[in-house]
């Protein structure tokens, strides 16, 4: 019997979201398919929760190799890896985020500029990370778009887009600040998603959630660095994939259990639930600029192909998108 | 050989690099590449670990905070707003034991107020404090030591940097840490003075140069005596400081992370006000602001660079290890971990020490039944007591760096501190078998 | 604390006003600079070095300015800056790389003199070929930088690389890696300079 020595690693704890899966079925899966025939054992290296390397550095920690398989957020890599972030320039696309993993898993792997793209950076995807659909935690409920005129809302990075046209401020932050920023006044809510804002007790300060139904993201993959995916025998490759499918359902299923014992603890601790009228969330869609038109400028082509792929695969599985952003490109 | 036993291997090449007196940066570096070329068998490894640590080890909007909390102090100390706080504490103090030292203490509590940053204390407090203290016959390295030692007030009194990191890592309110860490904040200032006198009374050669004189100094009431209208002038500008940061920060306008921006903002126009930055001042101090803190963010990227070669170690696993496996209580816990950040405080900087201590330990705390603001605070405060011990104490260098005496070395105010080391561990205690000091205001 | 270079004026690079006025004065930051007749290599550098570090001085300023033109424009006008968190952070690497060349000439980085001032006194030339060991270890250390950083800035400017939101607001980050790679090479030329300056150096170590 051999032995495989495998890095695997993470910038956020075995307790994350996009990090649980990994630890808890991936590694698993992988010793249990070896173990059955008995020619290969991996031996693993664990560095997880950013004693290695920062969130910043996820992408350059497994494609330079300091792990071997790593969380890769491609949310954080719009210069490297803009092709992934297709969905957060495409809100109100889809709220099932067991089909983004569906679809991402396949395209991922079969579309090729999306394929090319990890290929480039060196790197092997595994399995498909996402979140669940994005709302507004708020110390206001919205009950009309008004009610969003000049407020500041926490929505960092990409989702500051979202609020363009509504008459939101968007102010910078991550799930760390939420509760203090809501807390002093520097902001009123925040655009989040129910599995990972549980822990930040945001809703103490913020007990109106509003769903307005952003949607799923796709925040990146599970990925293993190529050299060293190359260098594996065929039957460990195989014992990878066969892992990462099963990381796949697991991680879907792990959000929305979190996503659902979130909304229950939250309700118990007196989170008020709001739904947008669809006539309010009809506005809001129209009212937004065409923002995916940046993005387009910046990946071109490829950027074309992964966007029509991708509302293509949402219409195959039954969804009508709140907006065709890809229509007429 | 373990990769373990490598990492300690390591530790003590790095201890022992520093003790001969490489820069400590120079080791950092060059022993953390080392190590990463010996455990991996991979140069390339080491380098472009290297490449990353240099380029995003610090690139975060809370280290951008340092300089700024840096140029608050100095602009502080050139228009002359700490040395008034000291004078008027000074002048209250004149008749106590210890006067001078506890007066030093009275005026970094207050400006602990405003800064996040230990540093920024030890610089301004150098400046205005030692030559005071000296001129009244008290030892220039206690008079150093007593800077040293109560410049971390201002990592443990709100606002505070270290108390952010946790806040972030443990993803605990950072608001509530700040509430959390008052308590015991002002614990470890009364501990200080009743520290300061008793080793006045006890040890009056460890104080003075000249015990006698410093009687009489005391014992004298001839002296002229401030007004309260003279002290209430005096101290205007940093109430008006600690109305802004304190005020700003709790009624929303601004987050913990800027408040280094807007109090550095806030002390220059009470440095424009009192017409302090003519002459060329104004660039002097933004040359030093640029000098202290190249000197300490350096350090940070080569700390951290150095805390990842002892992640690829195994290090943080095998404490976690050891801890599962410890089958602890919960106080036997909080003590074990104490221990062992007070070990690493001896050669990491505090925010290293952060990094890998509290992802694995809050968990475990959080499971005993511990309240993470109580941990927290903990954990801070033993963290602090880093930054006073050898040979890696951060506090205890810049107070070094920015007295610049040859007659007072490095290793006199180290000894200077150990009073204060004391007291800390003895807050630390206290702290740790009463959780309400740090959660009763919650 | 200081590194290599003495204290009291044996080389041309320490404070030459070292002593504190009365009230608090600022210390003089003068005579830094070598002359040009005397030592052009050391002029060079020192020049380099300070303009640098000049560059980063002025860079905390920017910043400050920056927070306080945010917290304003957020809290009174609804428009706050975008992107001040991820500029802030870049910043600060930056500055630190602008900064370290005139730090290493200067002789301001940390470390524990206690042993190397016995080890002086004992014998100054054993504490002056240490303390030129130690800045070839500098040397030596921010050639690793360099090295590490070069194929990343290359890529940069390559692949035209950016931080920030495509859309929202998107910074180049050549400049910046370029500032590191820059800062180092000055960096490890001040630290031979200094090297051979203190091997030189009349008269011992202290
Ligand atoms: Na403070
Ligand atoms: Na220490």
């Amino acid at each position: 019997q051999d032995t495989v020595t495998v890095n695997i690693g993470s910038s956020h704890p075995e307790a994350n979201i996009w990090v649980y899966a990994m630890k808890n079925t991936f590694q698993p899966e992988v010793d249990r398919i070896l173990a059955e025939k008995g020619d290969y054992k991996v031996e693993w290296n664990e560095s997880y929760g950013g004693t290695l390397y920062k969130f910043t550095d996820t992408r350059a920690a497994v494609s330079d190799g300091i792990v071997d398989v790593g969380m890769v957020g491609t949310v954080w890599e719009g210069a490297a890896m803009p092709l992934q972030n297709v969905t957060y320039f495409t809100p109100f696309a889809t709220e099932d985020h067991k089909l983004l993993i569906k679809i991402f898993d396949d395209l991922s792997a079969n579309l090729p500029a999306l394929h090319d793209s990890w290929t480039a950076q060196n790197m092997v995807p595994l399995s498909s990370l996402i979140t669940d659909s994005y709302d507004i935690y708020a110390n206001f409920p919205i009950n009309t778009m008004e009610d969003l005129q000049n407020r500041k809302l926490n929505a960092p990075g990409t989702s500051a887009n979202w609020l363009q046209g509504t008459g939101a401020t968007p102010v910078d932050g991550a799930l760390t600040t939420y509760y203090t920023n809501i807390q002093t006044g520097v902001t009123e809510g925040t655009l989040s998603f129910a599995s990972g804002i549980l822990p930040t007790r945001v809703y103490e300060v913020a007990p109106d959630l509003t769903r307005v139904g952003l949607g799923s993201m796709y925040f990146g993959a599970i990925a293993a660095n190529k050299d060293f995916y190359d260098g594996l025998p065929a039957e460990v490759q195989d014992a990878f994939m066969a892992a990462a499918k099963a990381t796949s359902t697991a991680h879907g299923d792990y959000v929305t259990e979190l996503a659902t014992k979130a909304m229950a603890e939250m309700q118990a601790a007196g989170l008020q639930v709001h739904e947008l009228a669809p006539e309010e969330k009809a506005k809001w869609i129209a009212n937004l600029p065409d923002i995916v038109a940046p993005w387009l400028e910046q990946t071109g082509e490829d950027g074309k192909a992964v966007l029509a792929a991708y509302f293509q695969a949402l219409r195959d599985n039954g969804v009508t998108p709140g907006r065709d952003w890809d229509v007429n490109r | 050989m373990t990769t373990l036993i490598i990492g300690f291997l390591l530790i003590a090449m790095l201890v022992g690099l520093v003790l001969l007196g490489l820069q400590i940066a120079y080791a950092l570096f060059a022993v953390g590449f080392l190590g990463i070329w010996i455990i991996r068998d991979n140069s390339g490894l080491a380098f472009k670990m290297l490449e990353l640590t240099a380029y995003s080890g610090i690139a975060d909007y809370l280290f951008a905070t340092i300089p700024l909390f840096v140029l608050m102090g100095l602009l502080v100390s050139v228009s002359n707003v700490g040395r008034d706080t000291f004078e008027v504490a000074e002048e209250l103090l004149r008749r106590v034991l210890c006067g001078l030292g506890v007066a030093t203490v009275a005026a970094n509590t207050i400006f602990a107020a405003v800064t996040g940053v230990s540093i920024a204390s030890a610089a301004v407090f150098t400046r205005v404090a030692v030559p005071e203290m000296t001129r009244h016959g008290y030892r220039p390295a206690f008079a150093a030591g007593t800077v040293a030692g109560s410049s971390v007030l201002g990592m443990l009194i709100p606002p505070s940097l270290l108390l952010i990191i946790y806040g972030v890592l443990a993803e605990v309110s950072i608001g509530g840490m700040f509430i959390a860490g008052l308590i015991p904040g002002l614990l470890l200032a009364i501990g200080f003075v009743v520290m300061l006198m008793g080793v006045s009374v006890a040890f009056p050669a460890f104080v003075y140069t000249d015990p006698a004189a410093a009687r009489a100094k005391r014992l004298d009431r001839t002296g002229p005596e401030m007004s309260a209208g003279t002290m209430f002038a005096k101290l205007i500008p940093i109430i008006l400081l600690v109305i802004l940061v304190l005020g700003g920060l709790y009624s929303g306008f601004f987050t913990p992370t800027e408040a280094g921006g807007i109090g550095a903002f806030g002390a220059l126009v009470i440095a424009l006000w009192r017409r302090s930055l003519g002459g060329g001042k104004m660039w002097q101090v933004m040359k030093q602001t640029g000098a202290i803190s190249v000197a300490i963010l350096v350090l940070l990227i080569a700390a951290s660079y150095y805390s990842r070669m002892l992640s690829i170690a195994g290090l943080p696993n095998a404490i976690a290890d050891l801890v599962r496996s410890g089958g602890f209580s919960p106080l036997g816990f909080l003590f074990f971990y104490s221990v062992i950040i007070l070990a690493m405080g001896m050669i990491l900087d505090s925010t290293s020490i952060l990094l890998i201590m509290v992802p694995i330990a809050a968990p475990i705390a959080q499971g005993l039944g511990i309240d993470l603001s109580h941990f927290g605070i903990i954990t801070v405060l033993a963290v602090e007591i880093g930054l006073l011990t050898p040979p890696f104490g951060i506090s205890v260098f810049t107070v070094h760096n920015t007295l610049n005496d040859p007659d007072v070395t490095v290793e006199q105010i180290f000894a200077a501190t150990l009073p204060f080391i004391g007291v800390m561990l003895v807050v630390l205690l206290i702290v740790a078998l009463l959780p309400a000091t740090a959660t009763a205001l919650l | 604390m200081n590194d290599g270079l003495p204290h009291d004026g044996a080389g041309p690079f320490h404070d030459t006003v070292r002593a504190m006025a009365e009230d608090i004065e600022i210390r003089a930051d003068t005579g830094t600079l070598p002359a040009f007749a005397t030592a052009p290599i050391g002029f060079a550098l020192g020049s380099v070095a300070n303009l640098f570090s000049a560059i980063g001085t002025i860079w905390i300023g920017l910043m400050m300015v920056m927070i306080v033109l945010d917290v304003i424009g957020r809290n009174f006008f609804n428009a706050p800056i975008t992107g001040v968190a991820e500029i802030a952070g870049r910043s600060v690497v930056a500055i630190v790389f602008l900064q370290i060349a005139a730090a290493v000439m200067q002789g301001r980085l940390t470390r524990a003199d206690f042993l190397i001032r016995r080890i002086g006194s004992a014998s100054p030339g054993a504490a002056r070929l240490l303390d030129s060991l130690f800045l070839l270890v500098g040397a030596l250390v921010f050639a690793l930088i360099l090295w590490a950083s070069w194929p990343n800035t290359i890529k940069a400017f390559e692949t035209s690389e950016f931080f920030g939101v495509q859309g929202v607001f998107t910074i180049p980050t050549l400049p910046f890696r370029a500032i590191t790679v820059l800062g180092c090479a000055v960096a490890l030329l001040a630290c031979l300079y200094r090297a051979a300056m203190t091997w030189r150096a009349p008269g011992g170590a202290a």
